[in-house]
């Protein structure tokens, strides 16, 4: 119904693609469904009585933080989202900083939240955090990055020129979409950054699970022969069944 | 049981596909003999629980679901094992759920439930693929379950699953649809019903226009130098240029005109 594709949207890819998570998993752990009608009974329409507005923050949907932002019963004030279009900027990227004390200075992307245009870049537009201040213990001051707005807080850098640059997705002749820098017209490389996930840095430093994992070679082995054959006769043979009793006719209404 | 699982769930998941240990392998050890078992170890209850390590991890890392066209290029024998594999798998880990909750324990990494049941999902659309492909070839027909667009009791159109019968339509005077036959779609409650259902409807179409002509104009005061295009792609029911000459949309501040 309406509600489903109204939650759906609200969880960015790039969100998805960083936990390393199955979407149901994620919707299912961060959704707060009070009532949901039975299903499978004609009578009862596909209702279901939902939270709806959540508060997208650094803590990421499928925790437990987040839950105890988004308690029942939290209501905050609703938070205006300048539409972005198609989203350009990953973690690694080289961006500068447009607004605040640090404009004109450029860092590394080091965090993305596609849910709030998020961007945070490492050591930069930054503020002092004292954590673990007791009456005895005058606690410790960290240095924490605060978020920039991808949509005026920061450019990404024109490789050539090292420049802020508006960028432009375009296909090249091998038909990959790439970004494409509007200053100089080079390309600005997804950095391998972007495919780091909560799990692992990249794809090749994943540790399999022994017990639990199929190996990478046992899973792009091609065992598929063609064959004039549905499954279950394919099965049946294999596995020796004969069957020659012919069903009789029956009628489909 | 004494397996403490301490509270600590930590999410895993990559390259690799979860669940399987060597399906080929197990094509070798074949199926013949006594029916299919996917399991070289021996059987008993126990394959409901998980193996005797894991009990007391908070974190069980694994791989991710088996992808369409991982599972595409493998052969109906192997679908069939894999199948049974997960079937057993997912068996194991609502028994594992099941416990930790009986325990008051954390469940670790409640995900893999999510990843194997997307694994069989993936291995019954390929499996679907393969037998419609087939029937199309032979009948020139999908072999699929029919289905029918009909108008339902309440007037609505609905997609009606049609069931076997071993005699005719015409033959089995016990089947009826009692709502078409006896001339309901045209009665007075169901036109009520409909005209009502339809102002819902309608209501509901008007919240939205309203709802997002609002944010629009929040948005065009909040964000004035925004791209209207991206906005117009976004909104495209919205009437942009009426949204900005709003008062909502003007900001506080004296116009320039």
């Amino acid at each position: 119904m309406r509600i489903f594709s109204f939650l759906g949207k609200k969880v960015g890819d790039l969100t998805i693609k960083y936990s390393n998570l199955p979407e149901s998993y994620i919707k299912r752990s961060y959704e707060q469904v009070y009532w949901k009608n039975p299903t499978g009974y004609p009578q009862y329409p596909a209702a279901q009585i939902a939270r709806k507005k959540y508060r997208f923050t650094t803590h990421r949907p499928w925790t437990g933080q987040f839950r105890r932002q988004n308690e029942p019963n939290t209501h905050r004030k609703k938070v205006f989202l300048e539409p972005v279009g198609e989203w350009s900027f990953f973690k690694g990227d080289r961006v500068e900083v447009m607004v605040g004390k640090d404009k004109g200075k450029q860092g590394i992307v080091n965090q993305v939240i596609q849910e709030r245009n998020w961007v945070f870049v490492e050591g930069l537009n930054t503020h002092y955090r004292v954590v673990g201040k007791d009456k005895k213990f005058p606690g410790v001051t960290i240095l924490s990055e605060a978020p920039l707005l991808v949509t005026t807080g920061v450019k990404l850098v024109d490789p050539e020129t090292l420049k802020p640059t508006e960028i432009e997705w375009r296909y090249t002749e091998e038909g990959d979409k790439v970004r494409v820098s509007l200053a100089s017209s080079r390309i600005i490389p997804i950095p391998k950054a972007a495919e780091e996930t909560i799990d692992y840095k990249s794809k090749e430093l994943y540790i399999e699970n022994k017990e639990k994992d199929t190996a990478a070679s046992e899973v792009t082995k091609i065992t598929f022969q063609p064959k004039l054959a549905t499954f279950e006769m394919d099965i049946m043979e294999s596995m020796g069944i004969k069957e020659d009793r012919v069903p009789v006719k029956s009628y489909w209404y | 049981m004494n397996f403490s699982l301490v509270k600590n769930v930590l999410k895993y998941a990559s390259g690799f596909c979860y669940r399987t240990k060597n399906v080929t392998s197990m094509c070798a050890s074949s199926v013949i003999t006594k029916g299919f078992h996917t399991t070289p170890s021996n059987s008993d209850l126990m394959e409901f629980f998980d193996i005797k390590k894991n009990w007391n991890e908070t974190n069980i890392r694994v791989g991710r679901a088996w992808k369409l066209d991982e599972l595409r290029i493998k052969s109906n024998v192997d679908l069939h094992k894999l199948w049974y594999i997960l079937l057993k798998e997912r068996n194991m880990l609502y028994t594992m759920e099941h416990e930790c909750y009986e325990k008051v324990r954390l469940f670790p990494n409640p995900e893999r439930i999510d990843k194997v049941q997307e694994s069989m999902n993936n291995i019954e659309t390929v499996i679907r693929e393969r037998n419609i492909a087939y029937y199309k070839l032979e009948t020139g027909e999908t072999g699929e379950r029919p289905v029918e667009d009909v108008v339902n009791m309440f007037g609505l159109p609905e997609k009606y699953k049609k069931q076997e019968y071993h005699i005719p339509q015409f033959m089995n005077s016990r089947w009826v649809r009692p709502y078409l036959e006896h001339g309901y779609i045209n009665s007075l409650a169901v036109k009520k019903f409909y005209r009502l259902y339809k102002e819902k409807q309608y209501n509901e179409t008007r919240r939205a226009r309203n709802r997002n002509f609002n944010h629009v104009q929040h948005l065009l005061k909040r964000f004035p130098n925004m791209d209207l295009e991206k906005l117009k792609a976004e909104y495209p029911d919205v009437d942009i240029e009426k949204a900005k000459h709003t008062k909502k949309a003007r900001g506080h501040f004296l116009p320039k005109y």
